[in-house]
């Protein structure tokens, strides 16, 4: 306690020098360590996810989980194209107790760029995004097992065409993303939907070349039943339909040579898809008839179809659980003895009242065990496309075989038509009764077949609103408006 | 333990004085360690004596003990007298301060105690004989409990000569003219003037009561604000005591110019938004850095699996939070806020303090008599302000009109008015659901005490508050504080440990019911059925016509929380000038939130269909701190120098584990996630944040007039990329207390302080996410894994180029002291420029995603005036009158953004604007002929586009605000109240919510609708069937739907009544005093909505509290 006063001085000069000296080094030495964190244990480095081959399958295993999860709460998700086209069309009637202003705006034809519209493009821009990080980073790792990559870039390039196919039929013209270059992309204008066509078409050849010709599993390898991964074969459908499309957009008659070899390949491969003669049948899970379902991802529900269009005894309701049926339109546009009518469509009354309701989904009990996929692709579509292309170049007799064999399996009589005019009517009409509430093909049919103007200038006022044509498109959304000043509103917005 | 003992028999022969001048606290403290009974030492005494003489306490001793003292009348003769209150203290313990300060020394003696004349040294004596008309000088300087005062300036008055006192306290002035006048001065305490004599003694400095000479602490050490270079504010326990509220910033509402604080919302435990002179950064980062006894603590809680106390966070720049990371910190255990502004003041922090700085100080044990206080609070509370809605007659005739306009008919589902609904009732549901009384109840106790050399604090608290929705919610609080200060006897080695632990558990509905309040129906069906169960008041259909409001209170909220805060300091002192310093601090932040959601909040129809879920969430947030220091002081010149260099290292790991239960067999099992036949992954998140820093600062004072102040700092953090990691910041600062000038205080007598400060300086702002600079891929979530197997997909777009956002501040201030201090006025100017803009940048969704984090070479000014006044207007015995005022006019501006109009803000900001600044349509009133709003418009009024229409600019920002405050002291009584105001524009109501649409009530300011042709007004024609919601966006997007949200606000007001004296020593109290306190008691405002503060029609507005409470001390 009492030590020597000199003593005292030159220890603790001692000390200070060796304790600033070890600061010092301290500091120098670790100074880089102490701001530098480790891996981050609940994400994975972009750098480290296209290095091997699990978490390369599982980049493209979380954009099909995104599609088939998106909630319908949030008004996006794959329910939401059958559910808004729907309404915007002549599909489904919106229940009169329905308050909530997004839904009338879509019935009525009356949407606003501040109110809905926009539910499309906001979930499905994210989703291309991650198809393009796929694409770039399988194209620049050299450590994948090439059958791997090759199978997962084909996936990504067909999930990006099935967007843009949506985006470029929602809203005609839209940007055009092919990379992850956010600064580049942030001030992209729209692109013309030719354009956007060849691009879609591009992308869907590289798919037909690169994918399996057999369903692969999680490992993108793997082979199994479950149709839930994107084949050759569901490249080659959407193709189909893309060429058709195409076709009526730029009146290039080719397009339907490659619309009709295309859905040829897959109505050809008898060994792999058939029509499913019980209608009932037609979308269980991996039915014959599937050439790309979305496995359902949300705890204790089949499809979120079935959750939102089977009505409960009480009828539809005012809240956005169950707020439409199906139009007296489409129910009067079924055929007598239409079997459609009696395995796709139910209907339950409620105090003298029938509402009708789309049945192609019938689980919606909670809890079920999963025994319903949410159909992408499926082969009787390709029988109407290729019947439909098969008059745009003048096969009519090709047209009605094909034609026929959708009718057959409703339980109805050959078509009647025989020219080309009334063949594509009856096709047009046999799409409506076979695609109903299926990925928005009525609304989109309308509109490519220009029919939109004359059919809805009759049903609108009938719902109760006024039609403009500039309704056929819907607004992009305000935000990206703000943020991307090259961005330029639809007209009548 | 053989030294110790051989310590402790060694008292017990005869000694030199030197052993009895040794510290015998340590021996004290010993002897009661070991039960050692040292016969000499064992003594008691007990002395209540006042001013007495120095014979009488030793005539008292001698009674007591029976030792006899040894002395002659005249060495008695020059003593000063002798005030001491001991109660059963050691012999020793209480010689040692009666001739503490006596010129005479004592030495114990078998049983006999000899004093005598103190004898000057061998070396005095020689000194004294060269030079006999100087003499050397000598004291101790000590506080009034008794702690000597190392660090004291000791300055002969006129002569510019000082000395400061060595670790013990003491000082030794060299040849001092006898008769000079010595000035003691230290922070915190009342400067002293005495003439020398040469042995002084023990001299006791005073706590100030000067508010210039109180203590102000800053970054890394105390200063005050006589000498203080920096623009701070702070708050005392005191004032803090004075409101009952459950979270500590709350308590700053009002009273610090430059500071502007929102609560979200009425409940506890609710997020506070909280600006320091401003909004610096254009995205994300505008919380000020909060330290807690030298321990940074985060300014945000976790994501979470409920928001109720996040949203409606309104004001300026509010974003949505999970809650207050202070409604884990009992305000009863701060001793001082600290509010640190400009550059001088928070530059030492570097990067993180370009918001500002808040310090919060916990109380600690002072020496003395053990004392224990208790504090118990109990009161009630209610929301501020009913927005006048639309009663049954007039919401019918609105619904009528509404379909009549529409031209059409009752629908089967316009319940409300087609005969299903009892069109006769008439409910106030705002009563009805947010009308209740909050119960809110307060405890604390403390005890604390301890010796010169040790001291402690102890205390436990107790809070409980509940809502004033329905049902049974409550936010239960339980804290403990621990304090321990330890100095060795020597006094060179010091230790302080700190711990604070609280457990809270806040039950909350998922969902405010404000909204439900304002909107349902007057004539909606009632809450219950008979026979007590929820009525759903099913249509024939079976379809429930209403979604019952207390549906939404089955579906809960619990947040359970606990929070440790630990800190330790320890110094050495090697040299009287040289200490090295290190504080080591600990937080750990837990939280388990439950949100639950039974099947019986679910439409009966609908829950066949429809499963109970649940969601929980584990959050942590574990930090460390180490921040070694060296301090070091010299003279300079004339000029005190204060070296500090050091050296932070910290690390923060934050985890977040949330899981989702779903489908479970039975409502009372949502608790289990066990019971859920369907369990998904949440969030998962676990994420370090390193941080690592050198920092240094110069003060250099010269005679009390000229001080500089230089600080800097390295920062390095990992939230950057590689090439970015570390940076430096700086800052310079002086003032120059001019009232020293002798031309002052010769002339300008009126002006007793004057000081003109100015700074310069940069700091930075790294508040972003973790790992913003690294391109990350997250599992995906599903409950049914896509094929088996988890997704992977890209979390986040990456910029690996990031850096700091820095921002330079300059500020002037110019302070003043008038009629000896009894007026003080204070006024700053602050410029304070941020660039380099670290945000999320907006982008649009093609882009992938919405945001991405960037540095946009864009510069946001924050500039503005800052004035405080206090006032001592009457100050006598048994009356006092106390005087405050602040008023802060800020102003934002965002003032070059290079490359706006071509950027994704081009439709945001404004250059030359506030950053607040809203596009808005400019609203043209209703259409006379159709009944409809238009807006200002090129193309169509009725629908314009955006933004191209959007021209109308309104600025939310405030324009000015502050508080007035008053102090009255009259006999026992004690009244201080706050006025709070704001004068700023805001979101309004005034158009109410869609109206005419099915079970919708309205503000009655929709009353004024259009009805006819002709009619001129500025609501536009009810309508039923949502056919005009578009135009009614069009309104609610215009520049009518901003209007005044000013208020001016009695905050806080506190009564209270010590008890006379007599009354509380017959019942062995020290203090008792009782209160009542009240919290926003009154609101003066035009605003048209609920309430100004939070300007929200969906979160709960906040509470008027009014609380009664006693306070006693024993």
């Amino acid at each position: 306690m009492n030590c020597n006063i000199k003593y005292n001085k030159s220890s603790s000069n001692c000390w200070m020098s060796t304790l600033i000296i070890f600061s010092i080094l301290l500091f120098n030495s670790s100074c880089k360590k102490l701001v530098e964190t480790g891996p981050q244990s609940t994400s994975v480095n972009a750098d480290n996810v296209y290095t091997n081959d699990a978490t390369a399958a599982a980049v493209l295993n979380g954009i099909y989980t995104t599609m088939s999860q998106e909630a319908f709460s949030d008004f996006t998700g794959p329910t939401a194209v059958p559910l808004y086209t729907g309404l915007s069309s002549d599909e489904l009637t919106l229940y009169s107790g329905v308050y909530d202003p997004r839904f009338r705006a879509y019935y009525l034809n009356a949407l606003q760029a501040n109110n809905a519209g926009f539910e499309f493009w906001n979930s499905a821009y994210p989703i291309i995004y991650d198809a393009n990080a796929a694409i770039e980073g399988l194209a620049a790792s050299n450590a994948l097992t090439s059958a791997v990559k090759q199978q997962l870039t084909g996936e990504a390039k067909m999930v990006r065409a099935f967007f843009y196919f949506y985006l470029v039929n929602l809203y005609g013209d839209v940007p055009l993303v092919l990379n992850t270059n956010y600064k580049a992309n942030a001030t992209l204008a729209r692109t013309p939907k030719a354009m956007v066509y060849k691009q879609i078409i591009s992308d869907l050849q590289d798919a037909v070349s690169t994918l399996s010709t057999t369903y692969v599993g999680a490992d993108a390898l793997t082979a199994t039943t479950e149709r839930t991964r994107p084949t050759k074969w569901a490249a080659a459908a959407l193709l189909a339909r893309v060429y058709l499309f195409y076709g009526n957009l730029s009146g290039d008659a080719s397009n339907y040579v490659n619309a009709e070899q295309q859905a040829t390949s897959i109505i050809n491969n008898s060994a792999g898809y058939n029509l499913v003669t019980d209608l009932n049948g037609v979308f269980l899970a991996n039915s014959n008839e599937a050439i790309w379902q979305l496995q359902p991802v949300i705890a204790n529900i089949n499809t979120q179809d079935a959750q939102v269009f089977i009505l409960p005894e009480t009828g539809p309701s005012s809240s956005t659980a169950n707020p439409v049926y199906l139009s007296n339109y489409l129910l009067n546009s079924f055929e007598n003895g239409d079997l459609r009518k009696v395995d796709w469509v139910s209907s339950i009354k409620v105090s003298d009242t029938t509402y009708f309701y789309p049945s192609k989904y019938k689980i919606k009990t909670v809890g079920a065990p999963l025994t319903e996929y949410l159909m992408m692709l499926r082969l009787g579509e390709q029988f109407l496309i290729r019947a439909e292309a098969r008059v745009q170049q003048s096969n009519l007799s090709g047209a009605q075989s094909d034609l026929n064999a959708i009718r057959a399996r409703a339980g109805l009589a050959n078509t009647t038509a025989n020219d080309r005019q009334s063949l594509l009517a009856a096709i047009l009409r046999e799409r409506r009764v076979e695609l109903f509430t299926e990925w928005g093909h009525r609304w989109l049919d309308l509109k490519r077949t220009g029919t939109v103007g004359t059919v809805m200038s009759v049903v609108t006022p009938q719902k109760g609103g006024t039609w403009n044509i500039s309704a056929q498109l819907y607004p992009l959304p305000l935000t990206d408006l703000r943020s991307d000043p090259a961005l330029v509103q639809n007209p009548g917005y | 333990m053989y030294d110790l003992y051989k310590h402790v028999v060694w008292h017990s022969q005869p000694y030199k004085k030197i052993l009895l001048v040794m510290k015998l606290t340590t021996l004290l403290l010993l002897v009661g360690i070991l039960q050692v009974s040292a016969s000499a030492l064992a003594q008691k005494v007990t002395l209540h004596v006042r001013n007495a003489q120095l014979l009488d306490v030793l005539q008292q001793i001698r009674v007591q003990t029976g030792y006899d003292f040894a002395y002659t009348g005249k060495d008695l003769g020059a003593t000063k007298p002798v005030t001491i209150d001991v109660k059963n203290d050691e012999l020793a313990d209480v010689l040692q301060r009666v001739f503490d300060g006596q010129p005479l020394d004592y030495a114990i003696n078998n049983k006999a105690i000899v004093v005598s004349v103190k004898q000057p040294s061998l070396l005095d004596k020689v000194k004294a004989a060269q030079d006999p008309d100087k003499m050397d000088v000598h004291g101790k300087v000590v506080g009034e409990d008794g702690l000597s005062l190392p660090g004291a300036i000791v300055m002969i008055k006129g002569t510019g000569n000082s000395r400061a006192t060595d670790s013990k306290g003491e000082f030794t002035l060299k040849n001092v003219v006898p008769g000079s006048i010595i000035v003691i001065s230290f922070i915190g305490y009342t400067r002293q003037e005495i003439t020398v004599s040469g042995e002084m003694g023990t001299i006791i400095l005073k706590p100030a009561e000067n508010p210039l000479d109180e203590v102000e602490v800053i970054a890394y050490g105390q200063t005050s604000e006589r000498l203080s270079t920096a623009n701070t504010s702070s708050v005392t326990s005191k004032v803090i005591g004075e409101q009952p509220v459950s979270n500590p910033l709350l308590a700053l509402e009002g009273r610090v110019p430059g500071l502007f604080i929102t609560q979200s919302s009425g409940l506890s435990g609710t997020s506070v938004t909280v600006r320091i002179q401003g909004q610096n950064s254009m995205g994300n980062g505008n919380d000020p850095l909060y330290v807690v006894d030298g321990t940074p603590y985060t300014s945000q809680l976790l994501p979470g699996v409920g928001n109720i106390l996040g949203i409606g966070s309104a004001g300026m720049n509010g974003v949505a939070t999970y809650g207050s990371p202070f409604s884990y910190i009992n305000p009863d255990d701060i001793e001082r806020i600290d509010v640190l502004k400009g550059a001088d003041a928070t530059a030492i922090y570097g990067s993180r303090a370009a918001n500002g700085a808040i310090l919060i100080t916990t109380k600690k044990g002072k020496a003395g008599e053990t004392r224990v206080d208790l504090n118990i609070q109990n009161g009630w509370a209610q929301v501020t302000r009913q927005l006048p809605l639309l009663n049954t007659q007039e919401y019918l005739q609105m619904r009528h009109e509404a379909i009549a306009n529409d031209g059409s008919t009752v629908q089967p589902t316009d319940y409300d008015i087609n005969g299903l609904w009892d069109t006769t009732r008439n409910t106030n549901w705002e009563k009805q659901l947010i009308g209740g009384t909050a119960q809110y109840r307060d405890i604390n106790a403390s005890v604390s005490g301890g010796s010169t050399g040790t001291q402690y604090l102890v205390s436990i608290g107790d809070h409980r508050q509940t809502t004033v929705f329905p049902g049974n919610f409550a936010d239960e609080k339980i804290s403990g504080h621990f304090n321990i200060t330890s100095a060795s006897s020597n006094q060179k080695f010091h230790i302080t440990f700190s711990g604070s632990y609280l457990a809270d558990d806040n039950r909350l509905p998922s969902t405010y019911l404000t909204h439900a309040a304002i909107t349902l129906a007057p004539d909606a069906p009632p809450l219950y059925n008979k026979d007590g169960s929820l009525n759903w008041a099913p249509a024939a259909s079976g379809s429930s016509s209403w979604t019952n409001p207390l549906a939404g209170l089955y579906d809960t909220y619990q947040s359970v929380g606990y929070n440790l805060i630990a800190n330790s300091v320890i110094s050495y002192k090697l040299l009287p000038n040289l200490e090295f310093k290190s504080s080591f601090g600990y937080t750990n932040l837990n939280e388990n939130e439950t949100s639950e959601t039974p099947l019986i909040s679910t439409a009966p129809e609908l829950r066949s269909t429809a499963v109970n879920y649940a969601s929980y969430t584990y959050k942590n947030l574990g930090s460390w701190i180490i921040e070694p220091q060296v301090l070091y002081n010299t003279k300079i010149g004339k000029g005190a120098l204060e070296a500090l260099a050091g050296m932070t290292i910290q690390q923060d790991q934050s985890r977040v584990n949330a899981v989702n239960g779903s489908n479970y067999t039975s409502d009372a099992l949502l608790g289990n996630v066990g019971a859920a036949a369907v369990i998904t992954p949440g969030t998962n998140l676990v994420s370090d944040y390193k941080y690592n820093a050198l920092f240094g600062r110069l003060n250099y004072n010269l005679e009390d007039k000229y001080i500089l102040n230089l600080t800097a700092r390295k920062d390095g953090s990992s939230r950057f990329g590689a090439d970015n990691e570390f940076h430096e910041f700086g800052s310079v600062g002086g003032a120059w207390v001019f009232s020293n000038e002798a031309f002052f205080s010769n002339h300008i007598k009126f002006i007793s302080f004057g000081k003109l400060r100015a700074s310069y300086g940069t700091t930075g702002n790294d508040q972003i996410g973790d790992y913003q600079f690294l391109s990350l891929y997250t599992p995906t979530t599903a409950g049914n894994p896509y094929q088996g197997a988890r997704g992977l997909l890209p979390g986040n777009l990456s910029n690996p180029y990031l850096q700091w956002e820095e921002t330079k501040k300059l500020e002037f201030g110019l302070d003043f002291g008038l009629f000896k201090d009894r007026v003080l006025l204070s006024s700053n100017y602050y410029n304070n420029r941020s660039s380099n803009q670290l945000l999320f940048q907006n982008l649009p969704v093609i882009t992938g995603f919405g945001s991405v984090v960037v540095n946009l070479p864009a510069t946001v000014e924050n500039s503005g005036w800052e004035f405080n006044i206090s006032s001592t207007n009457i100050k006598a015995k048994d009356f006092s009158w106390t005087t405050g005022f602040n008023i802060t006019v800020p102003q934002n501006k965002l003032v070059s953004f290079p490359g706006l109009s071509g950027s994704t803000y081009a439709n945001q900001y404004v250059i030359g604007q506030s950053l607040s600044v809203q596009r808005l349509y400019h609203f043209q009133g209703v259409d006379p002929a159709t009944g409809v709003y238009k807006v200002s418009s090129t193309t169509d009024p009725f629908n314009p586009a955006y933004p191209d229409d959007a021209t109308s600019l309104v600025n939310t920002f405030p324009e000015f605000y502050g508080g007035f405050q008053n102090a009255i002291h009259y006999h026992q009584f004690e009244l201080d109240f706050l006025f709070q105001f704001t004068k700023q524009k805001g979101p309004n109501y005034a158009f109410g919510f869609v109206p005419g649409t099915f079970n919708t009530n309205q503000p009655i300011y929709v009353l004024s609708r259009w009805q006819k042709p002709g009619d001129i007004t500025t609501i536009q024609r009810y309508n039923a069937d949502y056919g005009l919601v578009g135009q009614y966006f069009n309104a609610t997007g215009s520049d009518a739907a901003y209007s005044d949200a000013s208020y001016i606000r009695l905050k806080n007001v506190s009564l209270s009544w010590q008890f006379p004296e007599e009354l509380i020593h017959s019942v062995h109290l020290k203090t008792c005093r009782i209160n009542l306190q009240a919290q926003n008691l009154l609101t003066i405002t035009k605003y048209k909505g609920l309430d100004p503060e939070n300007e929200s029609p969906y979160a709960l507005p906040p509470l008027r509290m009014i609380t009664a409470g006693i306070q006693a001390g024993f």
